[in-house]
């Protein structure tokens, strides 16, 4: 998406975050792209699934999953990192950037695969601000690098 | 050495458990800049503070609650796929620019030739170009002096052939100093435009 260079970003993007959190819809300003992809990936947005690819934007409540033999690796505005190995699932649950306000959230919730996550401006302004969560549990996150397995229940 | 052991022991009976296979746990590793942050862990158990690398917490539910070391081959086993997947890290650049206008200082015209290459060769990104200014001047005129080298970098970007997802121009104007000054001071440092590629 490239920004008309005499609007006002900054309005833009304030406007743009609020109707983000309302509902996402196609057309919100992404919050991140996927910028890295083999095998079989989808970003799943409004329920509909679609072969990721990369440049494809990420919505709040964009599911990103990966086939038997896929990985996946996404970028966030404010610069936190996600790659996901084969058989993985996360769902992006709430995302706010805007540092200049102080509207600062990341909430999202793996439910199986693996993730590799490097955290971005968000967690560095206010750690409480970001949450992963598992089926059995909820990783805070104090500005770093971590990996996460989770294997499904009954598997 | 006794404790680490226990650890690795207990973390090896954890994680095989009752079935053969592997279950959930979450690793800290060390950051790209060399540094350990931390993570917090809360299951049903309680919650624990996570702060040395390739020390993990088991997610099964069912395990007590204590951070243990965690194999590097087991790591490497669960997550080289997940590792390869990730993508180029953020990176940021400043560019400097002559006192009053647009016009980029000739160190940081050489310099821009290195960027534009760094960033052509990353492939499609996320660009955000920010325009400073030092505290010369009104604080409205370097708000727009701030939008006008921001600009300037941008459409130097885009004619260079930057594959860019999105391209987002502002100006901090005099509000976002890089050396912090009185009001009306030169500052060659804060006359800049920074360039962050995600």
């Amino acid at each position: 998406m490239l920004f008309n260079k005499k609007t006002s970003p900054r309005a833009l993007a304030g406007l743009f975050l609020v109707a983000c959190v309302a509902h996402a819809e196609p057309g919100d300003k992404p919050i991140g792209y996927v910028m890295k992809v083999s095998g079989e990936a989808f970003v799943v947005t409004d329920g509909v699934a679609r072969p990721a690819s990369v440049g494809m934007p990420l919505q709040v409540g964009s599911s990103l999953r990966t086939g038997p033999a896929g990985t996946l690796g996404v970028t966030f505005e404010d610069s936190t990192l996600m790659s996901f190995g084969p058989n993985s699932e996360l769902k992006v649950d709430e995302y706010l950037y805007e540092p200049a306000k102080g509207d600062l959230k990341l909430n999202a919730n793996i439910s199986r695969g693996t993730l590799n996550y490097i955290s971005g401006v968000i967690a560095k302004l206010k750690p409480e601000a970001v949450e992963v969560h598992t089926p059995t549990g909820t990783i805070g996150v104090r500005g770093t690098h971590f990996l996460v397995k989770v294997e499904e229940a009954g598997r | 050495m006794m404790t680490r052991l226990f650890g690795l022991l207990l973390f090896g009976l954890l994680a095989s458990g009752c079935a053969s296979k592997p279950s959930s746990y979450v690793v800290l590793m060390e950051s790209p800049d060399g540094s350990t942050g931390a993570i917090t862990v809360s299951t049903a158990q309680g919650t624990t503070l996570v702060n040395q690398k390739q020390q993990g917490v088991m997610l099964d539910g069912k395990a007590a609650q204590t951070a243990v070391p965690v194999e590097p081959q087991r790591i490497a086993a669960d997550f080289t796929p997940a590792l390869n997947a990730q993508p180029a890290l953020p990176v940021s650049y400043l560019l400097y620019f002559k006192s009053g206008g647009a016009v980029l200082t000739d160190e940081s015209k050489l310099a821009l030739q290195e960027v534009l290459k760094t960033i052509i060769s990353r492939g499609p990104s996320a660009v955000s170009v920010i325009g400073h200014t030092d505290t010369e001047s009104g604080a409205a005129w370097n708000e727009k002096i701030g939008q006008k080298r921001a600009e300037t970098i941008a459409k130097l970007l885009r004619d260079n052939g930057v594959q860019v997802l999105e391209l987002v121009v502002t100006s901090h104007g005099e509000r976002n100093l890089l050396v912090k000054t009185p009001d009306d001071t030169a500052e060659p440092k804060n006359r800049r435009v920074e360039v962050l590629v995600r």
